[in-house]
This record gives structure tokens, C-alpha cells and sequence, in this order.
């Protein structure tokens, strides 16, 4: 037995094969049905518009937030504005945080010297986290919530990997019962009731609004139209990986204030279409196997005495040994 | 490159590549080594089990996946391709001379798969629930992709496994060795599982390529999730198949190496003759995938940005050069391929580089945009790490040793291979080899068609949706829920959720509402109301109105200030209130009008942060919001009856500084520094006790009595500890049940049926009840003495006071008080801690809204107290006194009845002269006032003024304030000429001697007494600064001044037809000649002859 060229070509082949429609399909995501599925599910979806122009930095939401999900009392009082100094993230103990930046939230508001910019999960329309997960520990409730269900949870921290955002947090001092955690937006898994933020309902300027997305979308184009001069002519989670159910009016650069310029595609479009599209109907794998079978069977007909390898003790050893490679040879 | 040295020629006579057990010492110095690290390695994965992954591990919420998973978890798959790369090389394209490779291959990936398996458990944070995923199907998950292949490729490793187990099990019957008597037992089920996975091992082989395929691509999707945090080096959409390639480049090195690894160190001599021409076939593999790893950088070059993080860019290209060039180039070299040395060498830099590669993707590309810090693995992780890998090693030492995997050299047991052929020879039957073969087959259909199902479902978007959320969908339709509140909504907004104030709900624990002075932002806003009213709407069903501004311009007027100047109706026809439009949230009509809680604070917020000082415009939340007192009910751990001494201790273990800060105040010392006392401006030391006064006439010879209006407790003579803040009295300013109160005449102590602990429980911010308990007191009994002060205060009705009634303010929120330090000034003690103006709301200016008087009236603030117009009358809800003549005391006369309902008689006080409604004094003040102290001689042939307030007509800093007189007769020292100092508690009020009280009073005090006493007129002023009325209840010009006086053409020579017959009427016609100008130092009324510096009026001649 040799492995010539032929059989290189072979091996070749069968590789370029397989390959070949996985980079077809690679590069080709299902985008319009995924868009269509998104519009007719995203009529039911809430959010919460978030106006940071107008943010005063009280951390009341932060406060409300806290005693919402029961977390765990903070060192310094919510009412101490001297953390606004330091930069924080959403973290395992507090789902929800408000940052500080220097310079004014807008051109129209040029006397105020800081910018609060709010963080929490933005609830993606279209969320990595839901589409990365395992076991479906992270879903995408029917109101736009993305909820979390520990009790499948692996742990396995694919999620904070996922998200875009950067927004899950996960408890690393639990040994056995660690959770993700993030904002839910207030979905009550005990009660069974739906979102109904703490945050939102807390905020004393209503900079933070929350409703259905699609109202808060025009409404959010009509303060915009009506204030070209305070706001910039976006509104951040609009288009941002798919679309968020948070959305922020901005009224300067949003990389200024913490928050990442994103692309519109949502992530899990590309992950996903090379998944479904190399395995669709299994046809793929199925084929792929039966090429292999195929090139099995016609090599076990040239050699029907041979079995599989792996349970074969041999006997062509004495061949082998007489019939050194040639390269051995020399 | 130097030429390799060519291997020695095979040495063995007899070669034979078939399976055998090798026959060496298991416990080598190697194998220790290895258990060694894995006991040091395995005890950072308990720890791992028992504190949790934080203690063990770098990894934080930025960089969630370290080494475990990069390298082995990733790494580790890619490794183990050698098992599917050797399999279907020998058993499906042909390469049967290489089948003595296959084994140790399967073995190698068995392993590796195996302690994926585990090392992933470890890092895991559930790692209890690994098994879930076989159950919760999740098929738009890489992950789950990932996990599921790996799963049923581990089983069948474990199935192509199997043949060397249960031969090396035979081989243990055979042979008697250990275990072999409870082996013998079971040879029948070993040897017919052996026959059965013969038969289904083409099947099973065939699948563990296609398996191997799927996932070690899946793998490369895996970061794809996160295109923006991965380095666009690695981020590309070909990584999976790149991925692929890489594995098939790595599996073949992976034999070499392991073979020539595990040849050596069985001191062996390496299979040369099988390893150099299975290195030809690795360039093509190292040609594919480079072909398309350059190709793809190629492709995406222009996008590709090198030096933005240079640590990256050196890794990509070490990883390109080092794992993919230079072993390409090397094994293109015949004499490379045929050098175990080089061949050696070549074979782990590929190996490297595909390392290198996936630490590449998972670690080194992945870069978490708001990361604090780089991830480095810590000694834990790395500590495991090595021990996964010592497992490995040893497990194959241990396979090796007792289980036929490598191929022997010196076929010793001729015998067991000539039984196995036996065996062979008596095969299963077709039908058997049908039923096994079928059943594989029916597995792998049915694995096929599940994942068809989960893919199907998942791309569908009906992911199956965890339990609790599928109860919240059954339980609440979201937008079921129409807000209660506003039920008459348009359909489509009836499902924006109403703010339900929550901030409010839940902070009023915490802090007050702000009680909103409309009159004084009119007043900062120059009387322009459409700063905040800034919308009209003429129908009261409108919610949107129009503009104010455009409004007013069709009429030509331009809105900006003075609106009262048309509007003169404002009282009657006031502007639209904020809540007929912001009534709730972004409602139907108008989306983005905000609610009234929301209006509110961006109006107060947005024009306080426009302001040039934040003296007058806070922003803070407390600067308007006055935190309240939280709950101290579970903080008072006190029970039973306690001494008022040990509440106060209680509070101060919590308020230490509280306390010093009390020992420092006025109403702690009655002293301090005492600036508007005439004569003792700069004086620190004058007390209260030093101060006489004509109702109960001296403090100092009364204490007991007087101190129980002292915040402490037992002051009943000078050896009271004023340093020991035990004796403050807490409770009587912050009690809020109203049943604390003092007993008189125990130096402050209270009441002994007060339930201390009781109103310790429940303090708080001190009330006007509470600031009136001594305060309305004063002078010995309600109303006695202030007539501006009286118990109706407390919750009164707006037009007795307007502060308190209608704006429900606070004592504190006029005197300010910081560490207890209480503004406000008594015209009977001398410490001032900080004086009440009304000009810190109202400004200097404070008419400004008032229509054309607004200037006239603003002009008066320069001569006239704000108090003398608007306080009219005092005393207007309950008499106060006004006299009372000590010389008609000590009688038993009827008390007697005065139309008030009043004694006009009392044996203590003699006779007593009640007024009520009644007009105050106006005398000029600049602030300061002359004092009687203790021992002063004064002129009895007069009435002698205790308190005289200092100014006159030409001290400009000097206003007209009203005052009320309290006039008594009381005794006094004819001899030495002072007023007599009687102790009347326990001294005059028991036998009614005033010699005797006198003698005891005076000496109490200090001064002496000759001994005769007689009587004096004395008079004795209160400033007046409480029952404030508004603007429309405030004296009218006609009140002071004379109506033909008041005239607008004598200044305003054109004004024609300007006619004010209001102002030439008096709001209060009953209170004549309620300014006596002559006696203020007037020649006539100053609206005739002008006013004290400026004005000479009469430049023309008044119409007649």
C-alpha cells in the first residue's frame, strides 16, 4: 500500500469539497428573513429610551435598581456622588451604573461641565449572549427581555464573551452556585410578571422613559427634530448590532461617553448563518459521509481481506518489513 | 542549512507492527514526575471546587476565558486530530502501512478528548450541570454545536478504543495475570463485544472523521460571535474552515511526535521507515491551510491595521513564519523527512504554531474594550494546566503498558495472536454484522435528524424559552396592562407605562417633597412666567397648547418679563398649572412630553444650573430636598423606663459630634457672642441669666423654673455640668409623638410620665411644635409674651401666616441652622448664632411683579422692614399681654374675666391688660439694641426701657421695624437705684414678701440689695418678624400714609387720567394713624415731604 500523489489529490479533494460550501455559505447570512422574523417580534418588544442629555447624575436608578434585585448594600451610600469620579462597569453586584465625563452632555447646554451616561444591558433585539449560550440559559422573553434562567446554566461565560456590550457579569467567588448576571429589565421570574424597570420608574428628570421600542423610537425622532441643536441626528440602539431595546439620545460623540461605536450587523448573523448553513438538514455532514464511505469501500474492495485497522492485528508485516518505503530505501 | 545526519538503518530482524503491551517498569522517575504535577496541579482545582474560580484563576468580567479553555480546551481538540487524520488515512484512503501509527493516534486523541472533558469541568462555573445540554438543545449556539460533537466523538473514541481494551483484557485471562480470575468470568460478554465492535468499527471510524470535521471547524466559529472585541488579524469568516485545515496540518505531527517521543523513551528505535513517508503528505496540508490563511489576509489587507497593537501583530507573524513557513520549507527536504532529529524539530514547530494559532484566536485577538487590565493566566491556572497535560502523558503510559496500543518489536506472544485469529475466524453471522452495522447506522441517522430538528428550531427563532419566562407570558400579557389611572387614553398608547413616581414613593422616607415658593421664582424671573409656563392652551381639554411666545405675538406683545403688567388678574385667572399637560409621561398626543415629576425637576434642574451662583440656585438633591430622619425605631435599643440621661447617651454612642457641636451653641451655654447689644458688641460672656426683663423679671434668680426651657437636663443652679453632654436634652426639639414635655421647675427634667423610650424611637426633624414648645412659652405661658408667636403657628391657616400655612415651612428653613447652631435673634437673649433675612429668598427687590407700584414699593425695602407692611397686626389669633403691674400682686382679688375670656387679675402678676389684633410699634432699627443687665442703675423718676432698639431717621442702615411694648410696674432697689431681682418660685409666689423674695433673688445673683424696694414703670420691646401675610393682605399705602398725600401727578407730570383710588384706600381703615411719622422723626408724612436721603417730591404742583 502507498499513499501516491493520486491519493493526495484524493484527500485533496475531499477537504476542498467540504470546504468549499462552508465559505459559500460563510459569507452568505440569511439576512432578510432574519430582519423580517426581527420587525414582527420587535412590534411586541419594550424599552426604555435614555436622554443623556439630561441625566443629572443623581444615581437614583442605581439606588432603585439595587433594591429591586435585592443586591447586596453597597459600602458608600447611593447618594454619594464622589464614585462618579472613578469609572465603573456593570458588575455582579450592581446591574446598573452611572458614569461621569467632563464636558458638557451638549452644544446647547454649554454652562453644565459634566455628561452622565447610564449602563446596563441593552437588551439587543438580536442578542449574542441568547444566540452564544449553551443550553438557552439566556432567552429573549416576549416582551424583548433577555432573561436569565440559572438553573440550566453551565457556566460556561460564553455570553460575556458574546455580548458586545460587555455587560454580563459573573460571580467568580461562588464555588458552587455562581450566576450571570445583568439588568433583566425587571422581569419578575417569582411573580411571573413582565419588564417594569425600577430604573425608569426612578428617574427624577425622566431622562430615562420606558415603553413600548417602537413608540420610544419616534419619540426619540421628535425630540430630535424638534432640538436638532442639542441632539446629534442618531439615536444610539437604533441600528447598533441589530438594534437594542435600550436606546440613548446623544448630544455628543458617543465614544466620548463610554460607549462603543458599534456596526449595525448584528453579530449573531454571522455566527449563525455559517452554523445553519454548513449543517442545514444535516445534508452537508450526510454527504461528506458518504463520500468518506464511498472512498472506504472502493479501497476495502481493492483489499477485501483487510479490516479496519484499528481491530487488525496484521499480517502484513512480513510484507512490510520485506517492502521497505522506497525513500527508507534510499 | 546543515545537511541531518541520515537515521541508522532499522537494526530489528524481525519487525512486527502489530499491537503489543510494553513490557517496561511502570513507576519510573518519569511517571512519579508526572503524578507529582498533578497533585500540585489538581490541588489548584480543588481549591477551584471549594472558593470558586476567583481565587484560583486571573479571570474577571472582561477576560471571562483564560488558559483552561485556550489552550485546554482548544488546543487540546486541535491536538487530538492525529486520532480522525491517522484513522482515515489507514482505514479509509488506503494507508494500511501506517495502521501500526493508528493506534497510539486513537489513544492520543482519546486522551486528549478525555481531559477536555475534564479540564473543562473545572472551569465550568456549574459545572454539576455539564450535562444539560444533552437535554436544553440550543442549535444556534457554536457552543452547543461544539459541546453536542464532541460529546458522541468522544464515544466513539471510546468505541475505537475498545479493541485494544478488551485485548488487552483477553491478554490478562490468557496469561493468568492479576484480575484474571474475575475477568475469566466475564471473557464471554468481553469477546462478544469484541466481535460487535469489529463489525461496526467502519461505520463508527467513517463517523469520527465527519464528527472530527464538524467540530474542529465549529471551533474557529466560536469567536465569531464577538466581531468587535476580536483582533481583525484573526476575526475572519473563514476561521472555521481555517480552523479545519489547521487541524488536519497538526494531526500527522502529532503521530510523528508522539512516536518518536514515546520510541525514545521506551528506548526503542524510532519507525523511521513509517514516519518519513507519512511526512511527505504533511507540506500539502501546511500548503492548503496556508494557502488560505495568507490568502485570506490578503484578501482582508486593506482593512488590516498592523500597528495598532504591535504585541498582536508580532504573534500573527511568529505564528505564520515559525509554525507554518519554516516547517513547510523544512519538510520539503528529503533529508529533513529521513532525520528523526529534524524531523522532530519540524513536526513541533507545527505543532507550536497551530498552539500558537488557537492561544492566538481565544486569547491574545480577544480584547475587551473596557478592560482594565490584560489577562496573564495566574499560577493556578497554569499549575492545572501542566497537570492536564502530565494526565495525559500518564494515562498513556499506563494504556501502553497494559493494553496492546504500540507496536512491538519482538513478537514474544506468538500465542495470543494466534487465539485472536481463532477468534476471528469464528465471526458473528451475517445477520449479527447486519443488526450491528444496522444499529450504528440507525444511530448516526437518528443523531442526524435531532440535529436537523434543533437547527431547524433554532434558526426558526422558537428557542425553547426557559420555564419561568413562558409563566411570565402566560401570567401577564405585557400590554395587557393598561395604566389605571388614564383609562380614556387613544388606543396604541395606552400601553406606555405610567411613571408612578417611584423616586417619590420611595424616597419620601428619605426626603421631603419641596414646598415650591411660586411668589419669590416670580420674583428671580423678573415676573416672567412663561420661563416655566410656557405653553397656552385656550381649551381645557387641549394638552398641547400653544406656544407661549407665539401666542402673545399675534398680539404684538413680546413675552419676557412684567406679565402681572397686563395680567393684572393673575390672582383670579391664574397661568395653566403644569399638570393639565404633564400629567403623565410621553402620552398619545404629544410622546415626548414628559411627565409632572420629570417637568418639575428639568425646569428647577435645567434654570438652577443655568445660574451664575448656585448660592440661590442649588443643584444638589438635598440643597432643596430636606433628607428626613430614617426610622430610628429598631435603632433605640433601650426598654423599660431609662433616665433621661441614658437616652441621650444612646444618641450620642451614634451622634458623637452632635453632641460636642452642642456644647457649643446658644441654646446649650444661653451665651455667645452678642453683637447687637449695645455696649457688649464684642463680648463672648453675656448670658441670658445676666439679663433683666419686665415679665418674670430675672432668669438668674429664677433657674429652677426658667431651665426648663434649657435643652438640658437639671440646671437648677451654677454647679450644672455645662461640659457633659449626657445633660443635653435630646428629645424636646426632635421628638415627633408630641407627648414629650418638661416638668417646670426641675431644671429642664421632663415629665416623669413621659415613655422616654417611646419618643426616642421615633426622632426626628424638629417641627414648629417643637421649636414652640419653649418658644410660644415664652414669658411664662402661651401667647404670653410673643404676639407674633402662638400655639395656631403650628399648622396655621395661610393668612395667619403665610410661610408656615401655605408654604408649610419649617422654623429652619428661615433660621438656618448648621450643627445646631440656630439663626435668629431674641430681643431678650444676647447670643446671636446667625440673623433671618428675608431678603435671602426674596432679594433685595422683591415687588417685582406688582405692577407699576412694584418700583414704589421696592423703593420702601431702603426705609422699611418687609415686616412692618407685612405683618399688620400681631396677636391676631389669641390675646397677648401687654401689661401686667406687679405692685397689685400678693391680693386674693377675683381674677375677673376681659372680653378676651382673659383673668385681668393674677395674685402672682398682679393686675394683667390683654390685647389682641393688635397694632405693633414702629420704631427706626438698625439691628442693635440697648441692654439692662443684672446690677444697672437706672433712672426711676421715667419709665425705664429694658431693650430700646438702636437708630434713627438719618442712620441709613436703620429701617422702620415693628415692635411689640410689653409695659409693666415691678419692683426695684430704691437705694441703690437698680431693679429688684425677686426669686418668685419658692420665694414671693409662696408667702408673697417681696423684701424677702428680693433679698433671696438678688443674692442669687450677685447684686446686693439695700434692702427697701419700690416700684417702676418699665417698657420692654419684642421684635415682630412671624405672622407674615402675602401681598394682598399686606398694608396698603393708605395705612401709613395720608390719601390726599398719595397722588401720581405730582412725580408723573403727564400722567393724565392715571387714577389709583386703591391705593387711597386703607386695608386696615380700623388701625388709625398706624405710623406716627412725627415721632419716627418726620416733619409730615414722607409721602408728602419725601423721603430720608433722596427724594424731594412736589417737583410740580399738585391738581387741583
Amino acid at each position: 500500500m502507498d499513499i501516491n500523489r493520486r491519493r493526495l489529490l484524493q484527500l485533496g479533494f475531499a477537504a476542498a469539497s467540504s470546504a468549499v460550501p462552508v465559505a459559500a455559505l460563510a459569507e452568505q447570512p440569511d439576512e432578510a428573513a432574519a430582519a423580517e422574523a426581527k420587525a414582527a417580534d420587535g412590534a411586541s418588544h419594550v424599552g426604555v429610551l435614555y436622554d443623556t442629555t439630561l441625566c443629572i447624575g443623581c444615581r437614583e436608578c442605581e439606588a432603585a435598581c439595587n433594591r429591586r434585585n435585592n443586591l447586596p448594600r453597597t459600602p458608600v451610600p447611593f447618594s454619594d456622588r464622589e464614585v462618579l469620579r472613578t469609572a465603573r462597569r456593570p458588575s455582579d453586584t450592581a446591574f446598573t451604573v452611572v458614569n461621569q465625563y467632563q464636558g458638557s452632555p451638549s452644544a446647547d447646554q454649554a454652562s453644565l461641565p459634566h455628561t452622565y451616561c447610564k449602563v446596563q444591558c441593552m437588551h439587543c433585539l438580536y442578542p449574542s449572549c441568547v444566540s452564544a449560550c449553551i443550553v438557552g440559559a439566556l432567552t429573549k422573553a416576549a416582551d424583548g427581555a433577555v432573561v436569565y434562567n440559572p438553573t440550566i446554566c453551565l457556566g460556561c461565560r460564553y455570553c460575556q464573551i458574546a455580548c458586545p456590550f460587555e455587560i454580563p457579569a459573573y460571580e467568580f467567588f461562588k464555588p458552587l452556585t455562581p450566576r450571570v448576571r445583568k439588568c433583566e429589565l425587571c422581569t419578575d421570574h417569582e411573580k411571573g410578571t413582565g419588564a417594569n424597570p425600577a430604573c425608569a420608574a426612578a428617574c427624577p428628570t425622566e431622562a430615562l422613559v420606558f415603553g413600548r421600542r417602537a413608540d420610544l423610537l419616534a419619540t426619540a425622532k421628535e425630540r430630535i427634530a424638534k432640538r436638532p441643536a442639542r441632539y446629534l441626528n442618531r439615536v444610539y440602539g437604533e441600528r447598533e448590532v441589530g438594534g437594542t431595546a435600550w436606546m440613548y439620545l446623544v448630544g455628543r460623540p458617543v465614544r466620548e461617553i463610554g460607549l462603543l461605536p458599534l456596526p449595525d450587523k448584528a453579530p449573531p448573523a454571522r455566527t449563525e448563518a455559517i452554523q445553519h448553513g454548513i449543517f442545514r438538514y444535516g445534508l452537508l455532514p450526510t454527504a461528506f459521509y458518504g463520500l468518506l464511505a464511498g472512498i472506504m469501500w472502493f479501497n476495502h474492495r481493492a483489499h477485501p481481506e483487510d479490516g479496519p485497522g484499528i481491530g487488525e492485528a496484521s499480517d502484513d508485516a512480513a510484507q512490510q518489513g520485506a517492502a521497505p518505503d522506497e525513500e527508507v530505501r534510499r | 542549512m546543515t545537511a541531518p545526519t541520515p537515521p541508522p538503518a532499522p537494526t530489528v530482524p524481525v519487525h512486527d507492527d502489530r499491537p503489543h503491551r510494553v513490557t517496561k517498569p511502570f513507576f519510573t522517575f518519569g511517571t512519579v514526575s508526572l503524578l507529582i504535577a498533578m497533585g500540585v496541579g489538581y490541588s489548584f482545582g480543588v481549591t477551584r471546587m471549594l472558593l470558586g474560580l476567583g481565587q484560583v484563576t486571573n479571570l474577571d468580567d472582561h477576560n471571562p476565558w483564560g488558559i483552561w479553555i485556550s489552550f485546554d480546551v482548544a488546543c487540546g481538540v486541535a491536538l487530538a486530530a492525529g486520532g480522525f487524520t491517522t484513522a482515515a488515512l489507514t482505514d479509509i484512503f488506503g494507508g494500511r502501512k501506517y495502521k501500526a501509527l493508528l493506534r497510539p493516534a486513537i489513544l492520543t486523541a482519546f486522551l486528549g478528548y478525555l481531559w477536555v472533558a475534564i479540564a473543562l469541568s473545572f472551569d465550568l462555573g456549574r459545572y454539576w450541570n455539564i450535562w444539560r445540554p444533552i437535554f436544553n438543545w440550543q442549535g444556534n449556539s457554536v457552543l452547543f454545536e461544539v459541546g453536542m460533537c464532541v460529546t458522541v466523538y468522544l464515544c466513539v473514541l471510546a468505541i475505537e478504543m475498545s479493541p485494544s481494551i478488551l485485548e488487552g483484557l483477553k491478554a490478562r485471562i490468557d496469561d493468568n495475570e492479576w484480575g484474571a480470575a474475575f475477568l475469566r468470568r466475564i471473557e464471554g460478554p468481553i469477546m462478544a463485544a469484541y466481535r460487535g465492535v469489529r463489525v461496526a468499527l467502519p461505520i463508527v471510524i467513517v463517523a469520527g472523521v465527519v464528527l472530527s470535521c464538524m467540530h474542529q471547524s465549529s471551533l474557529g466559529t466560536l469567536m465569531l460571535i464577538a466581531p468587535t472585541k476580536m483582533s481583525p488579524l484573526w476575526d475572519t469568516s473563514v476561521l472555521p474552515l481555517l480552523f479545519l485545515f489547521s487541524a488536519f496540518m497538526v494531526g500527522f505531527p502529532m503521530v510523528i511526535l508522539e512516536s518518536i517521543y514515546a520510541n525514545i523513551s521506551f528506548g526503542r528505535s524510532p519507525e523511521m521507515e513509517l514516519l518519513t513517508p507519512l511526512s511527505r503528505i504533511i507540506p500539502w496540508f501546511i500548503g492548503l491551510y496556508a494557502l488560505l490563511k495568507l490568502g485570506d489576509l490578503a484578501v482582508r489587507w486593506d482593512s488590516l491595521d498592523f500597528l495598532a497593537r504591535p504585541g498582536a501583530t508580532t504573534s500573527l507573524v511568529v505564528e505564520i513564519l515559525v509554525g507554518v513557513v519554516a516547517p513547510f520549507l523544512l519538510l520539503l527536504n528529503k533529508a529533513v523527512r529521513r532525520s528523526m532529529g529534524w524531523l522532530f524539530l519540524s513536526v513541533a514547530l507545527i505543532i507550536f504554531g497551530v498552539v500558537l494559532n488557537r492561544i492566538n484566536v481565544f486569547l491574545v485577538a480577544y480584547e475587551a474594550p473596557y478592560s482594565t487590565r490584560s489577562y496573564f493566566p495566574s499560577v493556578g491556572e497554569i499549575a492545572m494546566t501542566i497537570a492536564i497535560v502530565s494526565s495525559i502523558l500518564f494515562c498513556y503510559r499506563f494504556f501502553v503498558t497494559f493494553f496492546p496500543i504500540l507496536p512491538g518489536f519482538q513478537p514474544q506472544r506468538v500465542a495470543e495472536l494466534e487465539r485472536l485469529r481463532e477468534e476471528r475466524a469464528r465471526t458473528v453471522s451475517p445477520f449479527w454484522t447486519w443488526v450491528i452495522r444496522g444499529s450504528a447506522i440507525a444511530f448516526l441517522l437518528a443523531f442526524v435528524a435531532i440535529y436537523n430538528v434543533v437547527h431547524v428550531t433554532a434558526e426558526r427563532g422558537t428557542v425553547k424559552l426557559v420555564e419561568s419566562v413562558r409563566r411570565v407570558q402566560a401570567a401577564t400579557p405585557v400590554f395587557a396592562k393598561a395604566p389605571s389611572n388614564y383609562p380614556n387614553r387613544p388606543p396604541g398608547y395606552q400601553n406606555f407605562y405610567e411613571l408612578k413616581s417611584e423616586f417619590l414613593a420611595g424616597r419620601s422616607d428619605d426626603y421631603e417633597p419641596v414646598p415650591f415658593a411660586h411668589r419669590i421664582h416670580d420674583e428671580i424671573t423678573g415676573g416672567d412666567c412663561s420661563a416655566c409656563h410656557h405653553r397656552y392652551a385656550a381649551d381645557p381639554s387641549d394638552r398641547v397648547g400653544v406656544d407661549l411666545v407665539e401666542y402673545h405675538a399675534q398680539f404684538d406683545v413680546k413675552v419676557g418679563g412684567a406679565c402681572a403688567a397686563c395680567h393684572q388678574d393673575l390672582q383670579d385667572r391664574p397661568p395653566q398649572g403644569c399638570q393639565r399637560c404633564h400629567a403623565a409621561p410621553s402620552e398619545a398626543d404629544s410622546p415626548s412630553r414628559i411627565g409632572l415629576k420629570g417637568a418639575y425637576h428639568r425646569q428647577c434642574i435645567g434654570c438652577h444650573e443655568r445660574q451664575a451662583t448656585t448660592e440661590y440656585a442649588p443643584t444638589a438633591c438635598n440643597s432643596c430636598h430636606h433628607p428626613w430622619t430614617p426610622d430610628h425605631g429598631a435603632l433605640v435599643d433601650l426598654s423599660g423606663t431609662p433616665r433621661p440621661q441614658d437616652v441621650t447617651g444612646l444618641c450620642l454612642s451614634c451622634h458623637p459630634r452632635v453632641g460636642r457641636d452642642i456644647l457649643a451653641t446658644a441654646h446649650w451655654r444661653w451665651q455667645g457672642y452678642s453683637p447687637v447689644l449695645k455696649g457688649y458688641e464684642h463680648r463672648g460672656d453675656v448670658s441670658l441669666t445676666m439679663m433683666v426683663n419686665n415679665t418674670c423679671i430675672s432668669i438668674g434668680s429664677n433657674m429652677q423654673e426658667c431651665a426648663s426651657c434649657h435643652i438640658g437636663y437639671g440646671w437648677v443652679d451654677e454647679k450644672f455640668d455645662f461640659s457633659n453632654p449626657n445633660n443635653i436634652d435630646c428629645l424636646v426639639c426632635h421628638d415627633t409623638t408630641g407627648t414629650y414635655k418638661k416638668e417646670p421647675g426641675r431644671g429642664g427634667l421632663p415629665d416623669p410620665s413621659v415613655d422616654l423610650v417611646a419618643v426616642a424611637k421615633k426622632v426626628g426633624r424638629p417641627t414648629k411644635r417643637e421649636c414652640g414648645s419653649c418658644h410660644f412659652a415664652s414669658g411664662g405661658g402661651p401667647f404670653t409674651k410673643h404676639g407674633d408667636l402662638e400655639p395656631a403657628l403650628v399648622d396655621p391657616p395661610p393668612d395667619l401666616d403665610m410661610h408656615m400655612g401655605q408654604l408649610k415651612m419649617r422654623c429652619q428653613d428661615c433660621h438656618l441652622t448648621i450643627e445646631h447652631r440656630i439663626a435668629g435673634m431674641s430681643m431678650s437673649a444676647p447670643a446671636v448664632e446667625g440673623r433671618v433675612r428675608c431678603e435671602r429668598c426674596h432679594g433685595p427687590t422683591p415687588h417685582g411683579v406688582a405692577g407699576v407700584l412694584s418700583r414704589h414699593l421696592d423703593d420702601h425695602v431702603r426705609a422699611v422692614a418687609c415686616e412692618t407692611c407685612h405683618i399688620p397686626s400681631i396677636a391676631r389669633n389669641l390675646p397677648t399681654l401687654l401689661r401686667r403691674d406687679y405692685s397689685q400682686a400678693g391680693a386674693d382679688r377675683p381674677a375677673g374675666v376681659d372680653r378676651y375670656g382673659m383673668p385681668q387679675y393674677d395674685k402672682r402678676f398682679g393686675t394683667l391688660t390683654w390685647g389682641k389684633n393688635i397694632v405693633p410699634k414702629y420704631l427706626w432699627s438698625d439691628g442693635t439694641r440697648n441692654a439692662s443687665l443684672v446690677g444697672g442703675t437706672i433712672a426711676p423718676s421715667a419709665p425705664v426701657v429694658l431693650n430700646a432698639p438702636v437708630g434713627e431717621k438719618r442712620d441709613p442702615k436703620a429701617r422702620i421695624f415693628p415692635f411689640q411694648l410689653h409695659e409693666a410696674v415691678q419692683p426695684y432697689d430704691t437705694v441703690n437705684n437698680v431693679l429688684a431681682l425677686p426669686k418668685l418660685l419658692g420665694g414671693y409666689w409662696v408667702d408673697y414678701d417681696w423684701s424677702k423674695a428680693i433679698s433671696e433673688g438678688m443674692k442669687l445673683v450677685n447684686v446686693p440689695y439695700s434692702g427697701s424696694y419700690g416700684f417702676v414703670e418699665t417698657r420692654m420691646y419684642s421684635s415682630v418678624h412671624h405672622q407674615v401675610v402675602a401681598a394682598g393682605k399686606a398694608l396698603g399705602c393708605a395705612d401709613c400714609h395720608e390719601p390726599e398725600a398719595i397722588t401720581c401727578t405730582r412725580c408723573h407730570r403727564n400722567a393724565a387720567g392715571m387714577a389709583l383710588p386703591e391705593h387711597r384706600r386703607a386695608m386696615y381703615p380700623e388701625a388709625k394713624a398706624r405710623m406716627d411719622f412725627k415721632s419716627l422723626g418726620y416733619t409730615d408724612d414722607p409721602a408728602r415731604v419725601g423721603g430720608r436721603f433722596y427724594v424731594t417730591l412736589g417737583r410740580g404742583v399738585p391738581p387741583r
